[in-house]
Protein backbone atom coordinates (compact mmCIF):
# COMPACT_ATOMS: atom_id res chain seq x y z
CA UNK A 1 0.00 0.00 0.00
CA UNK A 2 2.60 2.00 0.94
CA UNK A 3 4.74 1.68 -2.19
CA UNK A 4 1.48 2.09 -4.60
CA UNK A 5 0.99 5.51 -3.02
CA UNK A 6 4.62 6.29 -3.16
CA UNK A 7 4.79 5.38 -6.89
CA UNK A 8 1.30 7.11 -7.98
CA UNK A 9 2.36 9.98 -6.02
CA UNK A 10 5.55 10.20 -7.64
CA UNK A 11 4.08 9.34 -11.45
CA UNK A 12 1.47 12.02 -10.76
CA UNK A 13 3.84 14.63 -9.86
CA UNK A 14 6.15 14.30 -12.11
CA UNK A 15 4.11 13.33 -15.35
CA UNK A 16 2.55 16.88 -14.34
CA UNK A 17 6.02 18.89 -14.23
CA UNK A 18 7.11 16.99 -17.35
CA UNK A 19 4.15 18.30 -19.06
CA UNK A 20 3.78 22.23 -17.55
CA UNK A 21 7.61 22.33 -18.23
CA UNK A 22 7.57 20.99 -21.81
CA UNK A 23 4.85 23.43 -22.40
CA UNK A 24 6.48 26.41 -21.02
CA UNK A 25 9.55 25.68 -22.16
CA UNK A 26 8.43 24.71 -25.91
CA UNK A 27 6.49 28.34 -26.28
CA UNK A 28 7.97 30.61 -28.89
CA UNK A 29 8.94 33.52 -26.74
CA UNK A 30 10.07 36.75 -28.07
CA UNK A 31 12.07 37.98 -24.99
CA UNK A 32 13.41 41.30 -26.80
CA UNK A 33 10.04 42.72 -26.77
CA UNK A 34 10.19 43.29 -22.92
CA UNK A 35 13.66 43.91 -22.43
CA UNK A 36 13.52 47.42 -22.28
CA UNK A 37 11.13 47.20 -19.08
CA UNK A 38 13.40 45.54 -17.33
CA UNK A 39 14.09 48.55 -14.58
CA UNK A 40 10.61 48.81 -14.42
CA UNK A 41 10.25 44.73 -13.49
CA UNK A 42 13.45 45.63 -11.32
CA UNK A 43 11.55 48.29 -9.22
CA UNK A 44 8.29 46.89 -9.08
CA UNK A 45 9.98 43.88 -7.76
CA UNK A 46 11.87 45.57 -4.88
CA UNK A 47 8.76 47.60 -4.06
CA UNK A 48 6.83 44.68 -3.08
CA UNK A 49 10.00 43.36 -0.71
CA UNK A 50 9.73 47.11 0.82
CA UNK A 51 6.23 46.63 1.00
CA UNK A 52 5.92 43.03 2.07
CA UNK A 53 9.10 42.87 4.68
CA UNK A 54 7.28 45.85 6.40
CA UNK A 55 3.87 44.72 6.67
CA UNK A 56 5.28 41.37 8.18
CA UNK A 57 7.14 42.88 10.97
CA UNK A 58 3.09 45.39 11.29
CA UNK A 59 1.51 42.69 11.10
CA UNK A 60 3.41 40.43 13.27
CA UNK A 61 2.64 43.23 16.05
CA UNK A 62 -1.07 43.88 15.15
CA UNK A 63 -1.65 40.50 15.46
CA UNK A 64 0.02 39.90 18.51
CA UNK A 65 -2.51 42.87 20.00
CA UNK A 66 -4.78 41.23 18.68
CA UNK A 67 -4.59 37.62 20.56
CA UNK A 68 -3.63 39.48 23.81
CA UNK A 69 -7.10 41.18 22.84
CA UNK A 70 -8.58 37.89 22.67
CA UNK A 71 -7.18 36.28 25.53
CA UNK A 72 -8.47 39.27 27.88
CA UNK A 73 -10.07 38.56 31.09
CA UNK A 74 -12.34 41.87 30.16
CA UNK A 75 -14.96 41.70 27.95
CA UNK A 76 -15.02 44.55 25.72
CA UNK A 77 -11.84 44.20 24.25
CA UNK A 78 -12.18 40.33 23.37
CA UNK A 79 -15.49 40.98 21.44
CA UNK A 80 -13.70 43.96 19.54
CA UNK A 81 -10.73 41.76 18.66
CA UNK A 82 -12.80 38.72 17.84
CA UNK A 83 -15.10 41.26 15.55
CA UNK A 84 -12.07 43.01 14.04
CA UNK A 85 -10.18 39.23 13.04
CA UNK A 86 -13.74 37.62 11.78
CA UNK A 87 -14.55 40.54 9.47
CA UNK A 88 -11.08 40.77 8.00
CA UNK A 89 -10.84 36.74 7.43
CA UNK A 90 -14.43 37.20 6.11
CA UNK A 91 -14.00 39.46 3.11
CA UNK A 92 -12.06 40.06 0.30
CA UNK A 93 -8.78 42.25 0.41
CA UNK A 94 -9.74 43.62 -2.70
CA UNK A 95 -12.84 45.18 -1.32
CA UNK A 96 -10.77 45.97 2.01
CA UNK A 97 -7.71 47.42 0.03
CA UNK A 98 -10.60 49.98 -2.02
CA UNK A 99 -12.40 50.99 1.05
CA UNK A 100 -9.59 51.49 2.99
CA UNK A 101 -7.75 53.16 0.30
CA UNK A 102 -10.94 55.80 -1.55
CA UNK A 103 -13.39 56.03 1.36
CA UNK A 104 -11.26 55.68 4.75
CA UNK A 105 -8.22 57.35 3.86
CA UNK A 106 -9.43 59.87 1.89
CA UNK A 107 -11.78 61.05 5.19
CA UNK A 108 -8.64 61.70 6.91
CA UNK A 109 -6.98 62.78 4.18
CA UNK A 110 -3.92 60.67 3.82
CA UNK A 111 -3.06 59.84 0.02
CA UNK A 112 0.37 57.93 0.43
CA UNK A 113 -0.24 54.89 -1.91
CA UNK A 114 2.86 52.72 -0.18
CA UNK A 115 1.37 53.54 2.67
CA UNK A 116 -2.20 53.16 2.81
CA UNK A 117 -1.48 49.95 1.12
CA UNK A 118 0.74 48.59 3.82
CA UNK A 119 -1.74 49.37 6.39
CA UNK A 120 -4.24 47.22 5.26
CA UNK A 121 -2.33 44.51 4.10
CA UNK A 122 -0.68 44.29 7.38
CA UNK A 123 -4.13 44.17 9.18
CA UNK A 124 -5.21 41.90 6.50
CA UNK A 125 -2.44 39.82 7.66
CA UNK A 126 -2.62 40.34 11.46
CA UNK A 127 -6.54 39.12 11.54
CA UNK A 128 -4.82 35.71 9.79
CA UNK A 129 -1.65 35.57 12.53
CA UNK A 130 -3.85 36.42 15.60
CA UNK A 131 -5.76 33.11 14.72
CA UNK A 132 -2.46 31.25 14.53
CA UNK A 133 -1.02 32.75 17.04
CA UNK A 134 -4.52 32.02 19.61
CA UNK A 135 -4.17 28.67 18.34
CA UNK A 136 -0.66 28.36 19.74
CA UNK A 137 -1.05 29.85 23.23
CA UNK A 138 -4.39 27.68 23.80
CA UNK A 139 -2.25 24.50 22.83
CA UNK A 140 -0.46 24.50 25.90
CA UNK A 141 -1.39 22.18 28.36
CA UNK A 142 -3.20 23.36 31.32
CA UNK A 143 -0.22 22.03 33.55
CA UNK A 144 1.70 24.26 32.04
CA UNK A 145 -0.02 27.08 33.58
CA UNK A 146 -0.51 24.98 37.28
CA UNK A 147 3.23 24.48 37.08
CA UNK A 148 4.06 27.87 36.62
CA UNK A 149 1.33 29.30 39.29
CA UNK A 150 2.53 27.08 41.60
CA UNK A 151 6.44 28.25 41.12
CA UNK A 152 5.10 31.83 42.01
CA UNK A 153 5.06 33.13 38.49
CA UNK A 154 3.24 35.99 37.97
CA UNK A 155 0.51 36.51 34.46
CA UNK A 156 3.24 38.06 32.44
CA UNK A 157 6.38 36.07 33.77
CA UNK A 158 4.43 32.65 32.84
CA UNK A 159 3.58 34.10 29.35
CA UNK A 160 7.26 34.59 28.80
CA UNK A 161 9.34 32.16 29.73
CA UNK A 162 6.77 29.02 30.20
CA UNK A 163 3.50 29.88 27.22
CA UNK A 164 5.39 31.90 24.60
CA UNK A 165 8.71 29.79 23.78
CA UNK A 166 6.88 27.04 23.82
CA UNK A 167 4.10 28.28 21.38
CA UNK A 168 6.45 29.70 18.83
CA UNK A 169 7.78 26.16 18.30
CA UNK A 170 4.17 25.12 17.29
CA UNK A 171 2.88 28.79 15.29
CA UNK A 172 5.71 28.63 13.04
CA UNK A 173 5.03 26.49 9.75
CA UNK A 174 1.32 28.09 9.86
CA UNK A 175 2.64 31.64 10.30
CA UNK A 176 5.43 30.95 7.36
CA UNK A 177 2.53 29.92 5.37
CA UNK A 178 0.89 33.15 6.46
CA UNK A 179 3.88 34.94 5.34
CA UNK A 180 4.40 33.94 2.31
CA UNK A 181 0.06 34.66 1.52
CA UNK A 182 1.01 37.91 2.31
CA UNK A 183 3.76 38.31 0.00
CA UNK A 184 1.67 37.11 -2.85
CA UNK A 185 -1.23 38.80 -1.75
CA UNK A 186 0.34 42.50 -1.61
CA UNK A 187 0.25 41.94 -5.98
CA UNK A 188 -3.62 42.74 -5.11
CA UNK A 189 -2.02 46.47 -4.14
CA UNK A 190 -2.20 47.01 -7.98
CA UNK A 191 -5.86 48.38 -7.71
CA UNK A 192 -4.75 51.44 -6.16
CA UNK A 193 -1.68 52.09 -8.23
CA UNK A 194 0.98 50.95 -5.99
CA UNK A 195 3.76 50.14 -8.04
CA UNK A 196 4.84 46.94 -7.07
CA UNK A 197 5.88 44.23 -9.01
CA UNK A 198 2.32 42.37 -10.37
CA UNK A 199 1.58 46.21 -11.25
CA UNK A 200 4.66 46.47 -13.69
CA UNK A 201 4.06 43.15 -14.93
CA UNK A 202 0.24 44.45 -15.97
CA UNK A 203 1.71 47.56 -17.49
CA UNK A 204 4.58 45.89 -19.58
CA UNK A 205 1.66 43.55 -21.12
CA UNK A 206 -0.29 46.95 -21.89
CA UNK A 207 2.19 48.46 -23.94
CA UNK A 208 4.22 45.43 -25.81
CA UNK A 209 1.28 42.97 -25.64
CA UNK A 210 3.87 40.39 -25.02
CA UNK A 211 1.91 38.59 -22.58
CA UNK A 212 3.47 35.78 -21.27
CA UNK A 213 6.85 37.57 -21.43
CA UNK A 214 5.71 40.21 -18.69
CA UNK A 215 4.15 37.38 -16.70
CA UNK A 216 6.33 34.81 -16.81
CA UNK A 217 9.06 36.48 -14.55
CA UNK A 218 6.31 37.35 -11.92
CA UNK A 219 6.91 33.69 -11.24
CA UNK A 220 10.76 33.26 -10.34
CA UNK A 221 10.12 36.67 -8.18
CA UNK A 222 7.74 35.70 -5.81
CA UNK A 223 9.71 32.46 -5.35
CA UNK A 224 12.79 34.11 -4.99
CA UNK A 225 11.11 35.79 -1.78
CA UNK A 226 8.71 32.93 -0.22
CA UNK A 227 11.17 30.24 -0.26
CA UNK A 228 14.00 32.06 2.01
CA UNK A 229 10.93 31.71 4.22
CA UNK A 230 9.85 28.19 4.13
CA UNK A 231 14.01 27.27 4.77
CA UNK A 232 14.17 29.64 7.34
CA UNK A 233 11.04 28.68 9.39
CA UNK A 234 12.31 24.66 9.03
CA UNK A 235 15.49 26.04 10.55
CA UNK A 236 13.85 27.94 13.40
CA UNK A 237 11.63 24.97 14.05
CA UNK A 238 14.72 23.07 14.88
CA UNK A 239 16.08 25.40 16.72
CA UNK A 240 13.27 25.58 19.19
CA UNK A 241 12.56 21.93 19.03
CA UNK A 242 11.94 19.61 22.00
CA UNK A 243 11.03 16.48 22.66
CA UNK A 244 7.27 16.10 24.41
CA UNK B 1 3.15 22.94 60.90
CA UNK B 2 0.32 24.42 62.54
CA UNK B 3 -2.32 23.83 60.05
CA UNK B 4 -6.14 25.00 60.65
CA UNK B 5 -9.14 24.94 57.95
CA UNK B 6 -12.14 26.38 59.71
CA UNK B 7 -15.41 25.20 57.62
CA UNK B 8 -13.33 24.96 54.56
CA UNK B 9 -15.50 24.14 51.16
CA UNK B 10 -14.63 24.82 47.23
CA UNK B 11 -16.92 24.14 44.90
CA UNK B 12 -16.81 23.86 41.16
CA UNK B 13 -20.16 24.28 39.32
CA UNK B 14 -22.12 21.54 41.05
CA UNK B 15 -19.82 19.87 42.42
CA UNK B 16 -18.56 20.20 46.01
CA UNK B 17 -14.85 18.97 45.42
CA UNK B 18 -14.00 20.04 49.22
CA UNK B 19 -16.99 20.47 51.52
CA UNK B 20 -16.98 21.88 54.99
CA UNK B 21 -13.67 20.36 55.99
CA UNK B 22 -11.98 21.66 59.63
CA UNK B 23 -9.00 20.18 61.17
CA UNK B 24 -6.41 21.43 63.12
CA UNK B 25 -2.76 19.96 63.48
CA UNK B 26 -0.52 21.54 65.78
CA UNK B 27 3.28 21.71 66.01
CA UNK B 28 4.42 17.59 66.44
CA UNK B 29 3.21 17.59 62.76
CA UNK B 30 6.13 17.24 60.22
CA UNK B 31 4.73 14.89 57.69
CA UNK B 32 0.64 15.15 56.66
CA UNK B 33 -0.62 12.16 54.40
CA UNK B 34 -4.01 12.71 52.83
CA UNK B 35 -5.61 9.69 52.07
CA UNK B 36 -8.99 8.40 50.68
CA UNK B 37 -10.47 7.37 47.72
CA UNK B 38 -9.72 9.08 44.20
CA UNK B 39 -11.89 12.32 43.66
CA UNK B 40 -12.80 12.22 47.36
CA UNK B 41 -10.95 15.59 47.71
CA UNK B 42 -7.00 15.47 48.74
CA UNK B 43 -5.24 17.14 45.51
CA UNK B 44 -7.91 20.08 46.08
CA UNK B 45 -7.91 20.03 50.18
CA UNK B 46 -4.28 20.10 49.19
CA UNK B 47 -3.80 23.32 46.94
CA UNK B 48 -6.19 25.23 49.51
CA UNK B 49 -3.55 24.57 52.37
CA UNK B 50 -1.14 26.13 49.32
CA UNK B 51 -2.89 28.84 48.08
CA UNK B 52 -2.66 27.94 44.42
CA UNK B 53 -6.89 27.60 45.14
CA UNK B 54 -9.09 29.83 47.05
CA UNK B 55 -11.83 28.60 48.85
CA UNK B 56 -15.64 29.06 48.17
CA UNK B 57 -16.10 29.48 51.60
CA UNK B 58 -14.03 29.15 55.15
CA UNK B 59 -10.34 29.87 55.73
CA UNK B 60 -7.12 28.18 56.34
CA UNK B 61 -4.86 28.95 58.97
CA UNK B 62 -1.16 28.38 58.81
CA UNK B 63 1.19 28.55 61.97
CA UNK B 64 -1.83 31.01 63.01
CA UNK B 65 -2.49 33.74 60.24
CA UNK B 66 -5.03 33.17 57.71
CA UNK B 67 -4.34 32.95 54.01
CA UNK B 68 -5.19 35.97 52.02
CA UNK B 69 -7.64 35.85 48.83
CA UNK B 70 -5.83 38.43 46.63
CA UNK B 71 -4.00 36.96 43.59
CA UNK B 72 -0.97 38.84 44.56
CA UNK B 73 -0.82 38.09 48.11
CA UNK B 74 -1.38 34.48 47.68
CA UNK B 75 1.13 34.47 44.93
CA UNK B 76 3.98 35.37 47.83
CA UNK B 77 2.50 32.56 49.91
CA UNK B 78 3.14 30.07 47.20
CA UNK B 79 6.64 31.38 46.77
CA UNK B 80 7.20 30.89 50.09
CA UNK B 81 5.94 26.37 49.12
CA UNK B 82 7.28 24.01 47.13
CA UNK B 83 5.07 22.16 44.58
CA UNK B 84 5.12 18.80 43.27
CA UNK B 85 2.21 17.37 40.89
CA UNK B 86 1.67 13.85 39.73
CA UNK B 87 3.05 14.48 36.21
CA UNK B 88 4.34 16.71 33.68
CA UNK B 89 4.76 19.73 35.62
CA UNK B 90 8.27 20.55 34.21
CA UNK B 91 9.12 22.99 31.16
CA UNK B 92 9.55 20.58 28.09
CA UNK B 93 11.30 23.62 26.35
CA UNK B 94 13.90 24.19 28.96
CA UNK B 95 16.74 21.76 30.36
CA UNK B 96 16.18 19.71 33.63
CA UNK B 97 19.14 22.34 35.10
CA UNK B 98 17.14 25.78 33.46
CA UNK B 99 13.89 24.45 35.09
CA UNK B 100 15.74 24.59 38.54
CA UNK B 101 17.68 28.04 38.15
CA UNK B 102 14.79 29.86 36.59
CA UNK B 103 12.91 29.95 39.24
CA UNK B 104 15.49 30.85 41.65
CA UNK B 105 16.44 33.68 39.16
CA UNK B 106 12.77 34.78 38.18
CA UNK B 107 10.48 34.37 41.26
CA UNK B 108 13.67 34.63 44.09
CA UNK B 109 15.48 37.31 42.36
CA UNK B 110 19.04 35.18 42.69
CA UNK B 111 21.95 36.18 40.31
CA UNK B 112 21.98 33.52 37.59
CA UNK B 113 25.57 32.32 38.89
CA UNK B 114 24.75 32.25 42.61
CA UNK B 115 20.80 29.94 41.62
CA UNK B 116 23.02 27.97 39.15
CA UNK B 117 25.55 27.10 41.92
CA UNK B 118 22.45 26.15 44.21
CA UNK B 119 20.73 23.62 41.84
CA UNK B 120 24.05 21.85 41.47
CA UNK B 121 23.50 21.41 44.85
CA UNK B 122 20.47 20.42 44.95
CA UNK B 123 20.80 17.79 42.17
CA UNK B 124 23.89 16.58 43.69
CA UNK B 125 22.03 15.91 47.01
CA UNK B 126 19.36 14.38 44.80
CA UNK B 127 22.06 12.45 42.63
CA UNK B 128 20.92 13.77 39.55
CA UNK B 129 23.74 15.58 38.55
CA UNK B 130 23.93 13.29 35.28
CA UNK B 131 20.57 14.38 34.02
CA UNK B 132 21.16 17.98 34.30
CA UNK B 133 21.56 18.81 30.49
CA UNK B 134 18.97 16.66 29.00
CA UNK B 135 15.72 18.37 28.73
CA UNK B 136 12.50 16.75 30.52
CA UNK B 137 11.44 14.37 27.08
CA UNK B 138 14.77 12.84 27.39
CA UNK B 139 13.99 11.78 30.95
CA UNK B 140 12.36 8.74 32.51
CA UNK B 141 9.50 9.55 34.48
CA UNK B 142 10.95 8.72 37.44
CA UNK B 143 13.72 10.92 37.06
CA UNK B 144 11.51 13.64 36.03
CA UNK B 145 9.86 13.44 39.21
CA UNK B 146 12.82 13.77 40.81
CA UNK B 147 14.31 17.01 38.89
CA UNK B 148 10.67 18.39 40.07
CA UNK B 149 11.48 17.66 43.30
CA UNK B 150 14.68 19.19 43.08
CA UNK B 151 12.99 22.61 41.35
CA UNK B 152 10.65 22.57 44.33
CA UNK B 153 13.40 22.40 47.10
CA UNK B 154 15.69 24.48 45.95
CA UNK B 155 14.54 27.57 47.27
CA UNK B 156 14.15 26.00 50.80
CA UNK B 157 10.02 25.80 50.87
CA UNK B 158 8.45 26.31 53.99
CA UNK B 159 6.27 23.75 53.41
CA UNK B 160 6.77 21.06 50.87
CA UNK B 161 3.33 20.37 49.22
CA UNK B 162 3.56 16.79 46.83
CA UNK B 163 0.06 15.99 44.83
CA UNK B 164 -0.17 11.96 44.03
CA UNK B 165 4.15 12.15 43.45
CA UNK B 166 4.35 8.71 42.15
CA UNK B 167 0.86 7.99 41.14
CA UNK B 168 2.12 8.41 37.07
CA UNK B 169 4.99 5.87 37.96
CA UNK B 170 5.52 2.37 37.11
CA UNK B 171 6.79 0.38 40.50
CA UNK B 172 10.62 1.05 39.77
CA UNK B 173 10.94 4.86 39.39
CA UNK B 174 7.50 4.84 42.63
CA UNK B 175 10.52 3.48 44.41
CA UNK B 176 13.13 5.96 44.00
CA UNK B 177 10.50 8.76 44.29
CA UNK B 178 9.48 7.34 47.41
CA UNK B 179 13.44 6.84 48.88
CA UNK B 180 13.54 10.75 48.05
CA UNK B 181 10.83 11.90 49.82
CA UNK B 182 11.19 9.73 52.95
CA UNK B 183 14.61 11.04 52.99
CA UNK B 184 13.44 14.46 52.82
CA UNK B 185 10.68 13.85 55.56
CA UNK B 186 13.91 11.96 57.86
CA UNK B 187 15.47 15.60 57.24
CA UNK B 188 12.71 17.40 58.90
CA UNK B 189 11.08 18.79 55.90
CA UNK B 190 7.63 20.27 56.65
CA UNK B 191 5.63 18.07 54.01
CA UNK B 192 1.91 17.92 53.10
CA UNK B 193 1.32 14.70 50.37
CA UNK B 194 -2.00 13.09 49.00
CA UNK B 195 -0.94 9.58 48.41
CA UNK B 196 -2.65 6.36 47.59
CA UNK B 197 1.00 4.65 48.46
CA UNK B 198 -0.56 2.94 51.86
CA UNK B 199 2.64 1.88 53.20
CA UNK B 200 4.07 5.18 52.81
CA UNK B 201 2.19 7.25 54.48
CA UNK B 202 1.84 4.73 58.06
CA UNK B 203 5.57 4.68 57.67
CA UNK B 204 6.75 8.51 57.10
CA UNK B 205 3.09 10.81 57.90
CA UNK B 206 2.78 11.69 61.53
CA UNK B 207 -0.27 12.52 61.13
CA UNK B 208 -3.09 11.32 58.11
CA UNK B 209 -6.06 12.60 57.13
CA UNK B 210 -9.02 10.87 55.56
CA UNK B 211 -11.04 12.66 52.59
CA UNK B 212 -13.79 11.06 50.87
CA UNK B 213 -16.84 12.92 49.19
CA UNK B 214 -15.17 16.43 49.81
CA UNK B 215 -16.06 15.58 53.57
CA UNK B 216 -13.02 14.64 56.15
CA UNK B 217 -14.23 11.12 57.29
CA UNK B 218 -11.49 10.63 59.87
CA UNK B 219 -8.33 12.44 61.11
CA UNK B 220 -5.82 10.98 63.63
CA UNK B 221 -2.22 10.17 64.07
CA UNK B 222 -1.24 7.78 61.35
CA UNK B 223 -0.22 4.72 63.97
CA UNK B 224 -4.01 5.48 65.69
CA UNK B 225 -5.87 5.95 61.85
CA UNK B 226 -3.89 2.63 60.52
CA UNK B 227 -4.24 0.71 63.44
CA UNK B 228 -7.41 1.18 64.95
CA UNK B 229 -9.66 3.20 61.98
CA UNK B 230 -13.10 4.48 64.36
CA UNK B 231 -15.19 4.53 61.34
CA UNK B 232 -16.34 1.54 59.41
CA UNK B 233 -15.13 3.50 55.49
CA UNK B 234 -11.70 4.02 56.29
CA UNK B 235 -11.59 0.31 57.92
CA UNK B 236 -12.97 -1.10 54.75
CA UNK B 237 -10.78 1.25 52.65
CA UNK B 238 -8.10 0.23 54.31
CA UNK B 239 -8.77 -3.55 54.16
CA UNK B 240 -9.22 -3.18 50.33
CA UNK B 241 -6.01 -1.17 49.52
CA UNK B 242 -3.67 -3.07 51.71
CA UNK B 243 -5.11 -6.18 50.96
CA UNK B 244 -2.44 -7.23 48.07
Amino acid sequence: MKLFLSLTVSILLGATFCFVFWVVASHDYQWSAIAPYWKNFLNGWTTTLLISAAALVLSILIGALLTSGQLSPHRVPRWLSRAFVEIIRGTPLLTQILIGYYLIADTIGWDSRFGVGLVILSCFSAAYLAEIFRGGIESIPKSQWLSARAIGFSEFQTYRHVIIPQAIRRVLPASAGQFANLIKDSSLLFVISVHEFTMQARETNANTYATFESYLPLILGYFILTFPISLLSRHLEKRFAYEN
Amino acid sequence: MRIETLNLSKIYGATKAVDDVSVSLGDEVQVLALIGPSGGGKSTFLRLLGGLEVPTAGAVKIDGSPLPRDEDALREVRRKNGFLFQSFNLFPHLTALENIVLPLVEVYGRSRAEATGRAGEVVERFRLTDHVKKQPGQLSGGQQQRIALARAMAHDPALLLLDEPTSALDPEMKAEVLDLIAELCESGQQIVLSTHEMGFAKRSADHVVFLAEGKCVEDASSATLFENPETAMVSAFLQKVMKW
